[in-house]
């Protein structure tokens, strides 16, 4: 069964009264445990299926539905406890709380559910990226990779069910997106999460277990 | 991970704009606490001094002869050795040396003994009054020897008697000399009453009977025999406790304004709050939307940043009360010649409940908006590629509604009188929406010009950068300074059309308490023809039927019934009166007695042509019927009567006259001398001097409440910074991008400075119409006097307003103007 469905997805913008189509008729079924790569050149529409896939942000018209639920007509409210539980994020621009340390960020999606565990959740999330001396680090204090890998934990300490990442290697140099791309993958297996990249490397889409590609707007696999 | 530590790094993460937050709350607090904490101060200390400031435990007071039945009683009861009497009168009276060399006007206290019975009458000597103040000895004020060049031991003429100038008051329980005055004080002793030869039917004297009562415990219980057998509308009875003094009556009068001004810096401070707090949200939208990304809850967040506004708003309540601390002191030295000597500052526990609790409501009230829009930030932002949708209506609507209330509540609270409130609230609110729609008008037609110079464009591009607050900073500035602005406009005016170019051919001599048989006398002193105004002194008894309430009239902070007016007959109009309600001053179809009112009295209680007036001269009713309404085309020191009867109405009742004269300055002390060296029971008051002295009370009032004023402008400064720090990425971006595409440092400044000054033009021009066209109707509508449009001030005030308002702009911005491109990009690359 499809974890996450997308029917007939459309997301259309009104710029100076002109409506410009980013997604047209976007139909896609994604499988538990499924890598799956969505490429395409910069401005075909793939950060925008990302958010609309992950419920950040509302189709113009179409339905995504994770586990069978339309989320696409869901309150904030509702989409909040989802995006918690069931979703992880993994953003190109990191998208660390400046305020908050290394081990605070990653704790957080559990501290907001009472996840008596989350410290020590956390803690052993440091370890496996190897990040346990960056603890009490603030984000501003972190390098780029560093960072990346903080994000990564904080995406996986709820144990979601689906992992969304946005050009995750994007603004990393070779090494440290390889590092970021391999721990990546490996808390996917090891939760058996489910997880959609968004990515123009094709180093990356090799990886994957399934490649749609876009293109204006329009998908192609 | 504790909440708190995190509320507390994010405060300190974006801790300008917390310190822009906490300085708004503080503002919306300060005076207003001061004012309170100042007025309790006061108020406390004229309780605790009641005894002392009204020199009695009993007062009774009446512009007539004390009436049979309160005299019998005062009479037992000091038989019975259960009170002590004291008689005082009061009166104004040209005083001379006895070689008639020199004259004043004085204001003469005739006191009997016994007097005070609390408090100290002060003498240069040092000397006890009592022991000074006997039959044949006159007690004056410093002033008056100053302006005679009389000394002590001299002779002077008070009436019809000659007394011993014996001492030199400086203080007396029951007025604080640095009051406004006719003229300087002279003690007379009760026994010398008759030799005066002062106390006239019709004249103004007002008499007091003070009362010592043997058992402090039966003040009360005594107050109301007294009070029962007193004649209605004619005598008071009070105590210490219930009776009002001057100082009171003056110092309520100041609060009030004060208190107007700390209720508008409130609510200026209060957009400032919610301007401030917009700004450091929507510093903090992406980490919002972070959080939201990850599945935070708006209730989470919601409570998250309460907290966080609670936080801050704690500590703009603690400084608010702090500096109203300060200030209270700071207002207590400018008034202080106006204040009990022994005042003792005190800031009550109340009076800090109070500030606490104000403090919460006005930061919950207005922090309801910025923080209902955090519900509406999205988790997209962190991909910058919506912005925060414009806030819903109705969220919109709720916000204005709740501030409106809180402000109208806290109004009516303040000035205990709803209808004031709601005059009060209802001016504000359009006076917010005059310069709202002519902000937006500005800046519609402004957006919509090309213009070739490229800084200036920017600079208006710059205007209308997201979160840049420029509507509520121009908004909050010229709101605040068209107050300031139509405050000193209407104070200068008043100070021209009176003070410094005395009006041509108006009346600057009042002579006041001829005897009707003394008019033919006293017009060949003065040598002219000079019309002659009957006075008969009476009260308005009731109107319609309807018996006035002299205690709720008093409450009254215009004009109203409880005092005594001044009634005149005449069948013709007077120079500067037309008609507002009729043709003729009376009406011949009409049968018995008839009056003509002036439109102010109108306006006192509604009444028309047609309704009735009942009053009330010296214990005698006239009801008279309202024949028609007259206005004054133009306000001078020209006489003019609230009542005018028929001549066959009031020929009979007891009356005075009074008479204004033009006469040259340089020979007003010889007309004076001669006209009471022949009838020394005539007054004679230079409105000229007496406005100047006036004047200047009123000037150094209105310049206390205009620089209190003053702080409203720094909501408008703060809102500002706030902006520019709001937007210090933006203009970050801009001013590096600028650079690197090959503009010089003078360039991006010039950007900067053209950018803050049209935020200051506009404020400053706004607030300048504005106060221009309010000043111009209060002075051509309500005060009757011609308006002048003062155009050098108002270009010195705009260019001041626009000056600072660049230069705080500019400070604000400074750090980002110097930002090298280099490290910006180097910042954005490590991200």
């Amino acid at each position: 069964m499809a974890i996450l469905e997308a029917r007939r997805l459309c997301k259309t913008y009104e710029v100076d009264s002109r409506r410009i189509t980013v997604l047209d008729h976007i139909d896609l079924q994604v499988h538990a445990g499924t890598f799956l790569v969505i490429s395409g050149s910069s401005g075909s529409g793939k950060t925008t299926l990302l958010t609309l896939l992950s419920g950040l942000d509302r189709p113009t018209s179409g339905q995504v539905l994770i586990d069978g639920l339309d989320i696409s007509k869901a309150s904030e409210e509702q989409l909040a406890p989802m995006r918690n539980r069931t979703i992880g994020f993994v953003f190109q621009s990191f998208h660390l709380v400046p305020s908050m340390t290394a081990k605070e960020n990653i704790m957080f999606p559990a501290e907001l559910i009472g996840d008596a565990r989350a410290g020590d959740r956390a803690e052993q999330l440091l370890q496996q990226v190897g990040m346990v001396h960056r603890r009490d680090n603030l984000p501003s204090q972190l390098s780029g990779g560093e960072k990346q890998r903080i994000a990564l934990c904080r995406a996986m300490i709820n144990r979601p069910a689906l992992l969304f990442a946005d050009e995750p290697t994007g603004n990393l140099d070779t090494e440290n997106g390889k590092l970021v791309l391999r721990q990546l993958i490996e808390l996917k297996n090891e939760h058996n999460a489910t997880l959609i990249l968004v990515t123009h490397n094709p180093d990356i889409a090799r990886a994957a277990d399934r490649v749609v590609t876009l293109r204006d707007g329009r998908m192609a696999e | 991970m504790g909440q708190w530590s995190l509320i507390i790094r994010q405060v300190r993460r974006s801790s300008k704009q917390a310190v822009l937050f906490v300085l708004c709350t503080a503002l919306s607090l300060t005076t207003l606490t001061a004012f309170n904490g100042f007025s309790d101060s006061v108020a406390r200390s004229l309780l605790n001094d009641a005894r002392k400031l009204h020199a009695a435990d009993i007062i009774i007071s009446s512009y007539d002869p004390i009436s049979a039945p309160v005299d019998r009683m005062v009479r037992i009861l000091a038989a019975e050795a259960k009170v002590k009497r004291a008689d005082i009168h009061r009166f104004l009276s040209v005083v001379r040396a006895e070689d008639e060399s020199a004259t004043v006007l004085a204001g003469v206290k005739v006191v009997g003994s016994g007097y005070p019975f609390y408090g100290e009458v002060k003498l240069a000597s040092g000397r006890p009054f009592h022991g000074v103040m006997a039959p044949g000895a006159c007690i004056v004020e410093q002033t008056l020897l100053d302006r005679t060049g009389l000394r002590i031991g001299d002779r002077l003429r008070v009436g019809y008697a000659t007394l011993t100038i014996a001492d030199v008051v400086l203080s007396e329980p029951d007025r604080p000399l640095n009051f406004f005055s006719f003229g300087p004080r002279v003690f007379a002793h009760a026994d010398d009453l008759e030799a005066l030869g002062l106390i006239s039917k019709g004249a103004r004297i007002r008499r007091r009977v003070l009362l010592k009562v043997a058992d402090p415990l039966q003040v009360d219980m005594m107050a109301a025999r007294l009070k029962a057998v007193a004649v209605k509308d004619q005598e008071r009875v009070e105590t210490f406790r219930t009776a009002g003094t001057r100082t009171k009556r003056f110092m309520d009068n100041f609060f009030f304004f004060l208190n107007l001004v700390g209720l508008f810096i409130l609510l200026m401070a209060g957009l400032g709050i919610q301007g401030t707090l917009s700004a450091l949200l929507k510093e903090k939208q992406h980490t919002i939307a972070i959080m939201k990304a990850v599945g935070a809850t708006n209730r989470y967040l919601l409570r998250h940043f309460i907290c966080l506004v609670g936080l801050l708003g704690a500590a703009g309540t603690v400084l608010g009360i702090l500096s109203g601390m300060g200030i209270q002191r700071a207002l207590a030295r400018a008034m202080a010649p106006y204040l009990p000597a022994d005042l003792h500052l005190v800031m009550a526990w109340s009076g800090i409940v109070e500030g606490v609790v104000l403090g919460g409501v006005v930061v919950l009230v207005f922090s309801f908006l910025p923080l209902y829009r955090v519900r509406e930030m999205r988790p997209m932002l962190i991909f910058r590629k919506e912005a925060v949708s414009g806030t819903a209506k109705p969220p919109y609507y709720l916000a204005a509604a709740l501030i409106l209330v809180f402000f109208f509540a806290l109004v009516v609270r303040h000035m205990q009188d709803v209808r004031f409130g709601l005059h009060f609230v209802g001016g504000i609110c359009a006076l917010v929406a005059v310069v709202a729609l002519l902000t937006h008008g500005l800046l519609f037609v402004v957006r919509r010009r090309a213009f070739a110079n490229l800084a200036f464009r920017q600079a208006i591009k710059g205007l209308f950068r997201k979160g840049n607050a420029t509507r509520s900073t121009i908004l909050t500035l010229s709101v605040s300074l068209s107050v300031i602005f139509a405050n000193f406009f209407i104070e200068r005016n008043l100070d021209t059309a009176f003070v410094q170019s005395y009006p041509e051919g108006a009346p600057n001599a009042y002579f006041v308490d001829i005897q009707p048989d003394q008019k033919e006398g006293f017009l060949r002193t003065v040598g002219t023809d000079a019309e002659l105004f009957p006075i008969v002194r009476a009260r308005v008894a009731a109107i319609n039927g309807i018996a006035i309430n002299r205690e709720d009239e008093r409450k009254k902070r215009r004009d109203n019934f409880s005092r005594v007016f001044n009634l005149t007959y005449r069948h013709h109009l007077l120079e500067n009166e037309s008609m507002a309600k009729g043709d003729r001053l009376f009406r011949s179809e009409w049968s018995g007695p008839q009056v003509s009112i002036l439109d102010t009295v109108a306006e006192m209680h509604p009444m028309t042509v047609g309704d009735t007036i009942r009053f009330k001269i010296q214990g005698v009713s006239l009801k008279v019927r309202i024949s028609s309404i007259r206005t004054r085309t133009k306000s001078s020191f020209s006489p003019f009567f609230y009542f005018v009867l028929p001549e066959k109405v009031l020929e009979k009742a007891p009356k005075t006259y009074f008479a204004a004269l033009k006469v040259p300055p340089a020979q007003l002390g010889a007309v004076q001398r001669k006209v009471v060296s022949r009838f020394p029971n005539i007054s004679v008051i230079d409105i000229s001097q007496t406005i100047s002295v006036f004047t200047r009370l009123t000037n150094r009032l209105s310049r206390i409440i205009r620089g209190f004023s003053v702080f409203s402008i720094g909501a408008g400064l703060l809102i500002l910074v706030s902006a520019i720090f709001a937007t210090r990425a933006e203009r970050m971006v801009e001013a590096v991008y600028y650079k690197i595409l090959g503009a010089g440092k003078t360039f991006v400044f010039k950007v900067f400075a053209l950018e803050n000054l049209f935020i200051g033009t506009f404020s400053s021009m706004m607030a300048l119409i504005i106060a221009q066209a309010g000043a111009f109707w209060v002075c051509t509508v309500r005060l009757d006097i011609d308006y002048q449009w003062q155009v050098f001030p108002s270009m010195v005030m705009a260019v001041s307003t626009m000056a600072l308002v660049v230069a705080v702009g500019l400070a604000a911005s400074r750090a980002i103007m110097e930002k090298r491109p280099v490290s910006y990009l180097r910042e954005q690359t490590d991200g």
